[in-house]
């Protein structure tokens, strides 16, 4: 059968649990929003280290969301054995990686969507014309190698005891490269008029995402199999 | 005709931890035929089937379905098997239908199929109810119409009548005889093998992970 058909069969299915559950949805925007209001707090008021900070704690926020979405994801899938059905379906396990992907990476390019204004206004951050641009590649750049990651990892430890400590263990190290290049993007277009270092930045986010999602969909079958 | 038979098991081994819970089992069953397999809590019988649906590899010896090795050619058993499972395999927070377009879409099946299947099993009237507030009955019911839904060559069934009232386990007997009509093969792990609508080929006895002829069948 035709393989887009189950990624975007497998999506349809996560996005729509989500919706329903809105279990990730409560958790992430929680989280997202006491994250930034917090570090606004903690941060005072001068305005130069707001703005420093702006990109760094948005980012954190999104990281912090995507290991929640990401295990609740599979959690969902866990609860009456679905997951282990969805095993058996006469499908590529890269499909339905690439499924779960999907579902993923929407869910946390919307989140981003909506933290980025909050962020934005919060922290004083000035974005010159033409910035969003850069700060919308950022986000679909930098969500799509966090949601790689953050998927990929929630799949191998999904059936383990201590998985929510795991996870974000796992997962923090591997991520560093996409973090830094979606945080250098974001503040290279926030308050510091150095619009042209973006570029360099996002191509080195592209690079790594590339290398991210071709490897761990090459090897989401050593994650769901014995 | 093709000799090739649904399941031919070559002295298969499954450990668990330090458990060897499948003990070199042996086993040939020609396509077209009803098994039941029996044993107690524990004897291995889910991880029996859960090996046949590549879900767990053998620790030894081997498994073929339809000529196809469980281990090397798993996607391809995997496009003959189907299996109802104890836990139920359906989403919660998705309802009966939603749960079989999921399964008609992932299986390459047509969803016009799932309303008349719906009905068949008794659940058309809680089809669109969310599947957390079914009760254990419901949900068997409906791993029984995603499995007519699929429509495998190798049935595996793993307690199919467990938590099913009267209604339900003569249901479980006509989509069995149903199957069968249609010359699939089924292996049933249940304790209910005497039912008269059932008549299985052969009841076979797994204890302590060994697999030979029930008493009665053999007597």
């Amino acid at each position: 059968m035709n393989d887009l058909r189950v990624v975007l069969a497998v999506a349809r299915k996560d996005l729509l649990h989500e919706l329903r559950s809105r279990a990730a949805t409560v958790a992430t925007l929680f989280f997202s929003a006491v994250t930034l209001v917090m570090m606004a707090f903690a941060l005072g008021r001068e305005q130069h280290v707001l703005t420093a900070a702006a990109p760094g704690v948005l980012w954190v926020a999104l990281t912090f969301a995507g290991v929640i979405a990401a295990a609740q994801n599979f959690q969902a899938d866990l609860e009456e054995g679905a997951f282990e059905q969805l095993l058996l379906y006469p499908v590529p396990r890269a499909a339905i990686f690439l499924g779960k992907l999907l579902a993923n990476w929407l869910y946390l390019t919307v989140l981003g969507l909506l933290l980025t204004p909050v962020a934005i206004m919060l922290y004083g951050a000035q974005a010159g014309t033409g910035a969003w641009y850069v700060i919308l590649a950022a986000l679909v750049l930098g969500t799509l190698g966090l949601a790689t990651i953050a998927t990929f990892y929630a799949g191998l430890t999904a059936n383990l005891q201590a998985r929510e400590a795991l996870l974000p263990v796992l997962m923090f190290p591997i991520i560093v490269p996409v973090l830094l290049g979606a945080v250098r993007t974001t503040e290279a277009v926030l308050g510091r008029s150095e619009l042209d270092l973006a570029g360099g930045w996002l191509q080195m986010l592209a690079g790594f995402d590339l290398v991210y999602f071709v490897v761990c969909t090459a090897l989401f079958h050593f994650v769901v199999d014995e | 005709m093709n000799d090739v038979p649904a399941i031919r098991l070559s002295g298969l081994t499954r450990r668990m931890g330090n458990q060897l819970v499948l003990r070199g089992v042996d086993l040939e069953v020609a396509a077209g035929r009803l098994v039941v397999l029996r044993g107690g809590n524990g004897a291995g019988k889910t991880t029996l089937l859960k090996v046949l649906a590549t879900r767990l590899r053998p620790t030894g010896g081997s498994a073929q379905l339809f000529g196809h090795d469980v281990l090397k050619e798993a996607a391809e058993v995997r496009s003959r098997i189907g299996l109802l499972s104890v836990m139920g395999g359906s989403y919660p927070v998705l309802s009966a239908r939603e749960n079989l377009h999921i399964a008609a879409d992932l299986s390459g099946k047509d969803r016009q199929g799932v309303e008349g299947l719906l009905d068949l099993v008794g659940l058309s009237s809680a089809a669109d109810k969310f599947v957390r507030t079914y009760s254990s009955g419901m949900k068997k019911r409906l791993g029984l119409a995603r499995l007519m839904l699929i429509d495998p060559d190798l049935w595996l069934l793993d307690e199919p009548y467990a938590a099913l009232d009267d209604a339900g386990k003569r249901l479980v007997d006509e989509v069995v005889s149903g199957a069968r009509q249609r010359g699939r093969t089924l292996l049933m792990a249940s304790h209910e093998s005497d039912r008269d609508a059932l008549r299985p080929d052969a009841v076979l006895q797994l204890d302590d992970g060994r697999l030979k002829l029930a008493p009665e069948a053999a007597a």
